[in-house]
């Protein structure tokens, strides 16, 4: 019973033990704390025509430099961390001239050091810090710890520092490697991270694209998406008809969403492409061209398997004007199972918005597609029997 | 000799608390650097961010979801929509939605789920607000509700987020950036929950961060710094998180179908979804993980009185029961590895059945000692283990705190979190094992209501602060 009790002792005393340490650490951080608080802005304060100074000078070819006299580490830093932050918001000129001030200032030099010398955690601090003044300079030791670490969340900060201070395209194409290399589908986290670049994106993104990883060339699309840049249409072309599915779906995607022009030929193969993402990519396309060349592919597509190719084609035939119209009720009236349902539900569609135009152009459209369906179809309706319930769903859309 | 079978079970219980606390204190710095160093308004505005489904259960939340759904629309982040589902509120939670933002019924919802409800009536919106949708469903339960938002939702995450809940600006796009860093294997995200009794809470955002003055949230507070930050860092850090806080947590929708929606007909759906969510990924052998974010931060009205703050413990209780017993399968089975050698025996042992242990050993020492005063020691002994290894734990994530977010500004908070600590061992803990037994036997009577929650309005909060 002694001997349990002793036990229990040595577990309290060491319990009060660290409870001990615990309180000690937990004033000692929070004074030291607001005791930095308190200083930064007392420096925010002391500097704050200084600051006025270097904003309106930044226009002007006068040198800039730090205030006069001797500053504290805490001071530099926050004058430091003030440039970094005008530097993320500026760009073109003042944003050069804020970074030739960290140059002077010796700001980058410092965090250079240091980047050699500290502990890794330490280490993301000082890359943070010098992805942020743009330190070209720092890039080869910036890829080295990258390389030398197992996947975590601080690469990720590694990793945009050295896009944001990369001067080559072939620095932020390492870097990608490097974090690519641990096989984890990051690809939209690694392109963010290249829109972080300053490079030219008429240089960067064609890289991207033809580069052999097909990892690279998945963040080079992903970072192409939504953006306007015509450098990467011929690299986006080839890809077109790479054997890789997912690439060539969103390749295709991609190229005839941004540049729909497309050739008779290079339609009926894509077309028969297996994957109905690519075929329903080309039938979208074929509608915004909207020429009556497409209506036989389009009527075809209406008997896909995929009832997205078909619920498209039906929309981009009713896009091609009139003929394309009476090509749906040409379906409509003479098809077949799911082909004429795609076609007759495209008729309803056409039909009930058609109604809710008061243009003229519109109204003199309507009544030409309206006279279309009275010749086919008479007076009668032509709903479709549609059931009560649906099942499924793209849960993944 | 059963007094000191249980002075080596609150030993034993502690040193497990101090080794996830100490796995805790391992990532606490990555945390911290996480938080201060990765580009959040580069991602806010970005296109590759993943769009979320912020699902919204109310059921009468009338006096606070016009300020929490203000406070949705206006998050830093590139895609959302909001689905707030009124449960069949019985008070004019629909009127002062419907007031608010003009909404109207839309003629044929695509509710594209598959997953089960009770009859949806109607489903409302406003195209001036175009992310925001209202549904109106016949009462099921928070889970129901949340499979009816699931069923609706058009993006392939989906978020549940309390009605009595504010989210920090930026807390779904830190929780989208971990999403982004593996989306593979990222199957749940849980974030941290922090109380706002206290706070001062302006246009949907919580302003002024300060302790709580009522007595009962405030020992709520170090309640939950205790259990986010000691606790869920160190569980999620050995993929074992058991549960993602229903007030806030980012989910992978596809994952939610694949096991079938939320659990519904009974309160701790929010530990059943997680539980679902590792049996059926470790069953299939599929490479997951249920990660928690802790600089993602949601704001709570915590109770703030006795009565309710009983209830909310007795249902937690019986949620707890229940989903111990539900999966029972997973115990100590080696098929479901963290979670069936680890998680699962912990929560039973030393959650479920702690209450037990605790009392029978205090009522044996405590005979103990009057039938032989000499006894007295051990009494004292058992006290003093459970006190000071019970604040250590605290003082731990109060230490962690420090470290990584520094959220209370005055040296005084500080005084008055350590206090509270220690106050907390004379009555609240006793009242929390009183509570949990109660939850039992409510379970045990088939008890399954959610019981009376009643919600002050955020304004008054405030002005009380």
């Amino acid at each position: 019973m002694i001997a349990h009790l002793t036990l229990a002792y040595v577990f309290i005393y060491i319990c009060l033990g660290l409870i001990g340490i615990g309180i000690i650490l937990l004033f000692q951080m929070k004074l030291a704390h607001n005791r930095e608080l308190r200083n930064i802005d007392r420096y925010e304060k002391k500097h704050r025509d200084y600051f006025v100074y270097i904003q309106s000078h930044l226009e002007e070819d006068a040198v800039l430099q730090l205030p006069l006299g001797k500053l504290t580490k805490l001071e530099r830093r926050m004058i430091q961390l003030k440039y970094i932050e005008w530097i993320e918001a500026f760009k073109g000129d003042h944003r050069r001239k804020l970074i030739q001030l960290c140059h002077d200032s010796g700001f980058v030099q410092e965090d250079l050091k240091l980047l050699r010398r500290a502990s890794y955690g330490k280490r993301v601090e000082v890359a943070y810090r010098l992805g942020g003044m743009r330190a070209g300079e720092a890039v080869p030791e910036l890829l080295h710890l990258m390389q030398r670490r197992k996947y975590n969340p601080l690469m990720i900060v590694i990793a945009r520092a050295i896009a944001k201070s990369s001067q080559q395209p072939k620095d932020v194409l390492h870097m990608l490697r490097s974090l690519l290399s641990h096989n984890k589908p990051i690809h939209a986290l690694a392109a963010d991270i290249v829109t972080e670049s300053s490079l030219d994106s008429g240089i960067l993104y064609p890289m991207l694209l033809e580069d052999a990883d097909p990892g690279i060339v998945q963040v080079g699309m992903a970072v192409t998406r939504g953006r306007t840049v015509p450098e990467v249409m011929p690299a986006l072309k080839r890809l077109t008809g790479t054997k890789k599915q997912s690439l060539r779906e969103e390749a295709v995607q991609l190229y005839l969403g941004t540049y729909p022009a497309l050739h008779q030929d290079a339609a009926i193969r894509l077309m028969k492409d297996s994957s109905w993402e690519v075929r329903a990519a080309t039938v979208r396309s074929l509608g915004m061209l909207g020429v009556e060349d497409s209506i036989d592919l389009l009527t075809e597509a209406l008997r896909d398997s995929s009832s997205k190719v078909r619920y498209l084609s039906a929309e981009s035939l009713s896009a091609i004007g009139e003929s394309g119209f009476e090509a749906l009720c040409r379906v409509a009236r003479n098809g077949k199972g799911l082909q004429r349902d795609a076609a007759l539900e495209r008729i309803e569609i056409v039909l009930a918005q058609e109604t809710e135009h008061s243009a003229l152009e519109h109204m003199v459209a309507y009544n030409k597609k309206r006279l279309l369906h009275t010749r086919y179809f008479g007076n009668k309706s032509t709903q479709r029997i549609v059931g009560k319930k649906a099942l499924g769903g793209d849960y993944t859309a | 000799m059963y007094g000191m079978v249980a002075i080596y079970y609150v030993m034993i219980v502690n040193i497990l608390y101090f080794s996830i606390i100490g796995l805790s204190f391992r990532n606490i710095w990555t945390i911290a650097r996480r938080a201060k160093y990765s580009s959040y308004n580069t991602l806010a505005g970005s296109e590759l961010v993943p769009a979320v489904s912020l699902l919204v259960p109310a059921y009468n939340e009338e006096l606070t979801i016009i300020e929490n759904v203000n406070c949705l629309m206006t998050l830093n982040y590139p895609t959302f929509e909001v689905i707030v589902i009124n449960d069949g509120s019985s008070d004019k939670t629909m009127d002062v939605l419907i007031a608010e933002y003009e909404l109207h019924k839309i003629p044929n919802p695509d509710m594209s789920g598959t997953i089960e409800t009770n009859t949806v009536r109607d489903v409302y919106h406003n195209p001036d607000y175009p992310q925001l949708f209202l549904i109106d469903k016949e009462n099921g339960g928070k889970a129901d509700s949340l499979n009816a938002g699931i069923n609706l939702s058009h993006y392939p995450l989906v978020s549940s987020i309390d009605a009595d809940s504010l989210l920090e600006k930026d807390a779904l796009i830190r929780m989208a950036r971990m999403y982004m860093e593996n989306p593979e294997e990222t199957v749940a995200i849980g974030g941290d929950v922090r109380i706002a009794n206290g706070c001062l809470i302006e246009n949907g955002a919580v302003h002024n961060i300060s302790l709580p003055r009522k007595i009962w949230p405030m020992f709520q507070s170090i309640e939950y710094l205790k259990a986010f930050l000691g606790g869920r860092i160190g569980w999620s850090h050995m993929n074992g998180l058991v549960i993602v806080s229903g007030a806030f947590g980012l989910f992978r929708k596809d994952s939610i179908i694949d096991v079938g929606g939320y659990r519904g007909g009974y309160p701790g759906e929010d530990m059943n979804i997680i539980i679902k969510l590792h049996r059926h990924m470790l069953k299939n052998k599929i490479p997951y993980r249920v990660a928690f974010c802790p600089e993602a931060v949601c704001w709570t009205q915590a109770p703030d009185t006795y009565g309710i703050l009983a209830n909310q413990r007795k249902r937690w209780g019986r949620g707890n029961m229940k989903n111990m017993i539900e999966n029972r399968g997973m115990l100590f089975n080696p098929r479901y590895k963290v979670m069936g050698l680890i998680t699962m025996p912990y929560n039973v042992l030393f959650e479920t059945l702690n209450p037990y242990f605790r009392i029978t050993g205090l009522l044996a020492l405590g005979g103990y000692a009057l039938l032989d005063m000499t006894h007295w020691k051990i009494l004292l002994v058992f006290f003093m283990l459970n006190f000071f290894s019970g604040y250590l734990l605290s003082v731990g994530a109060l230490v962690l705190e420090e470290i990584a977010f520094k959220r209370y500004k005055k040296p005084s908070d500080l005084f008055k979190m350590l206090l509270y600590s220690a106050l907390k061992f004379v009555g609240y803990h006793q009242l929390g094992v009183l509570w949990r037994v109660q939850g039992h036997i409510q379970y045990l009577q088939k008890n399954n209501s959610w019981g009376a929650m009643t919600r002050q309005s955020w304004n008054d909060e405030s002005e009380t602060a």
